[in-house]
């Protein structure tokens, strides 16, 4: 398609300008983060970096003071990442499963029970977070990574993907997988698992970064420091930031804030490579 | 090698659609047997049952003269070539080969020597690491293929394997699959809806419509005594003209509309109704000699090698189709003369539309 100069300027400009919107509140969370409190409280927030990168930094990811609380975020950075990755690794393999029995096996009641599962999709956590913490509470799994992960791992989003994923398998691999003296749970090991890559990784993506975000969950199910995901530390040094009569923790809180951001964004980088890769080679 | 025998078979799904009514048929040893026959006739359902991948509503398969109703696809020693090759894609060619050999516990070494044999013997040496993506069309049924031929089976079922490929290649591949057919003598049946395939490939043919089969015999047995109408209109291109025609008193000639009167050596009662079914090709031009019947030209199209002329025969707007070797140039409203031996005439039965 031809453009004109004026038309690719303005376009960029649009972009550069979005782009400069986006990573600009980043910056200078980033950059506040490297000067010491006393200055930034005196001067506001900064466009430019300071000098105390390394003090801050040690502090928050060692010191158990710097955060407020019990816990450093190193421990807060760890418990996300087990929330992060058994809540995706969870999913994906319990919903890999679960669409596994809906697509090909046919059942009694498989396809009002598909339904009764995709319903589940319009109700969000918060409607039925109650009586989860009830039945957590009376297994006795507060405070325990598998009661953080296991009430939410059954995912009507990844069940219903993955459906529409094996449906457009054809039917004819199957067969010849039948034919090749592959039992149900071959065929799903040795065809089903490797032609999924590219939803798996989409859907681990996703799953990881919604598990990392938890906030109002892990709140409810730990009252114990230790078990503390960074996404409620972040709330705690906040929340800190205006008690005490101290000078406020802002270049801590905004080094907390930028580590918790560093793991997402990690995996979706790593994965997307993974899922261009997975989608020109899987080609049909 | 293996002989394969339906008794009865028949196929009702679920929803009370009879697919196959009652097909009994056998199959011997090596032999090459095609079903053919329209869309929606019930070929692919019947070698689907052979395959064990449909199941059986009554009736009887053997295989072997072990009847396989009950057996799993994998336990009933056949392999399969389907229409899409149903390659698995994230596998390299060689696993694609492989996998069925695996699955049934063979050594490694015993896996490598079959499928480096097969790929020897389909010229499939160099593209083994490759995945099927990697490959042309007819590669990828040539991986099909040797997916089969690996586990020496004691049938092959070919689900029209050849109808995703472009014309040239259509032919080439077909005259492979006879070969090796024919070399590995292993009992084959091959599912096409294409005739020329049919007629090439069979050493038997099985005509099918609505899940009965209308004529089962050689390929020029078939051609040249069709049963019924259905079978002498399906086989052979273009297809055989039919025309409506009466016997006449003295049952020496047929009459076909107004003016057209054939010569016949047929012993049908006079007076009787029947559809008489010519082949394009068996007409004979007379040139300048009167010959008993004369049309004139709708239309010309020219194949290079021969050419295929359109007559008004005076029965309503049917054209009458002419098969000539070698390429002419007749004008449109050109009346041509034409013969025609008796003995290429078949009659109908205009009711039942079987063969007098």
């Amino acid at each position: 398609m031809y453009q004109s100069k004026w038309r690719i300027f303005t376009n960029h400009a649009i972009l550069i300008l979005g782009a400069l919107f986006m990573i600009m509140p980043v910056w200078i969370a980033f950059v506040s983060s490297t000067h010491t409190r006393e200055f930034v409280f005196q001067n506001g927030l900064q466009f430019w970096p300071g000098e105390h990168f390394f003090e801050n930094y040690g502090a928050i990811l060692f010191d158990p003071s710097a955060t407020k609380g019990r816990v450093t975020a190193l421990e807060m950075l760890f418990n996300s990442m087990v929330l992060g990755l058994g809540f995706a690794i969870g999913k994906v393999i319990i919903s890999m499963m679960a669409a596994y029995a809906i697509v090909y096996f046919r059942f009694k009641l498989a396809v009002p029970l598909f339904w009764v599962v995709f319903s589940t999709l319009l109700l969000p956590l918060e409607v039925r977070i109650v009586p989860s913490y009830e039945v957590v509470a009376s297994l006795g799994l507060l405070n325990t990574y598998t009661g953080l992960i296991l009430p939410l791992i059954a995912s009507a989003t990844g069940t219903f993907f993955f459906r529409q994923f094996y449906r457009s398998v054809p039917d004819e691999l199957l067969e010849a997988a039948r034919l090749d003296g592959a039992g149900p749970i071959r065929f799903f090991i040795d065809i089903l698992v490797p032609l999924s890559v590219t939803m798996i990784a989409a859907i681990f993506i996703i799953m990881f970064v919604v598990g990392w975000n938890q906030y109002l969950w892990p709140l409810l199910m730990t009252t114990d420091d230790q078990l503390y995901t960074i996404v409620i530390g972040i709330k705690q040094v906040y929340n800190s930031l205006y008690e005490g009569g101290q000078i406020p923790q802002f270049p801590k809180a905004f080094a907390l804030t930028i580590m918790a951001t560093i793991p997402p964004v990690l995996v979706v980088v790593v994965f997307q490579r993974m899922f261009v890769k997975g989608l020109v080679e899987t080609e049909k | 090698m293996a002989t394969v025998t339906l008794n009865q078979a028949e196929k009702t799904y679920a929803n009370g659609y009879k697919a196959i009514h009652g097909i009994d048929l056998e199959i011997q040893h090596g032999e090459f047997t095609v079903l053919v026959g329209p869309s929606g006739c019930g070929k692919s359902t019947l070698l689907r049952m052979i395959a064990g991948l449909e199941s059986i509503s009554d009736g009887e398969i053997s295989i072997d003269d072990k009847v396989v109703n009950k057996v799993a696809p994998a336990d009933r020693d056949i392999a399969m070539v389907f229409q899409n090759y149903a390659l698995y894609p994230h596998m390299s060619n060689y696993n694609n080969m492989a996998y069925g050999l695996r699955n049934r516990g063979h050594s490694k070494s015993e896996i490598d020597s079959k499928v480096r044999e097969a790929a020897r013997i389909l010229q499939l040496e160099d593209h083994l690491e490759r995945k099927p993506s990697q490959l042309s069309g007819g590669q990828r049924q040539r991986v099909a293929m040797g997916r089969a031929i690996v586990r020496q089976p004691k049938v092959f079922l070919f689900d029209e394997p050849l109808s995703n490929l472009d014309a040239k290649l259509r032919v080439d591949m077909r005259l492979e699959i006879k070969n090796l057919q024919q070399r590995l003598g292993i009992t084959s049946v091959y599912v096409t809806h294409d005739q020329v395939e049919a007629m090439t490939l069979a050493d038997r043919l099985i005509v099918m419509k609505g899940g009965i089969a209308e004529q089962i015999g050689s390929p020029i047995d078939i051609y040249e005594k069709p049963e019924t109408l259905f079978v002498a209109g399906f086989i052979g291109s273009p297809a055989m003209n039919f025309l409506p025609g009466k016997v006449s008193d003295d049952r020496t000639h047929v009459v076909v509309g107004d003016k057209v009167k054939l010569d016949l050596d047929h012993d049908v009662e006079a007076g009787r109704n029947v559809t008489v079914g010519i082949r394009p090709e068996h007409f004979r031009l007379c040139g300048d000699d009167a010959g008993p019947v004369s049309a004139s030209v709708r239309m010309v199209e020219s194949l290079g090698a021969e050419t295929l002329v359109y007559l008004d025969f005076g029965i309503g707007n049917e054209n009458v189709t002419l098969r000539v070797q070698g390429t002419h140039q007749f004008a449109k409203g050109t009346v041509l003369t034409l013969s025609i031996t008796p003995d290429m005439i078949h009659l109908f039965d205009s009711e039942t539309g079987k063969r007098i």
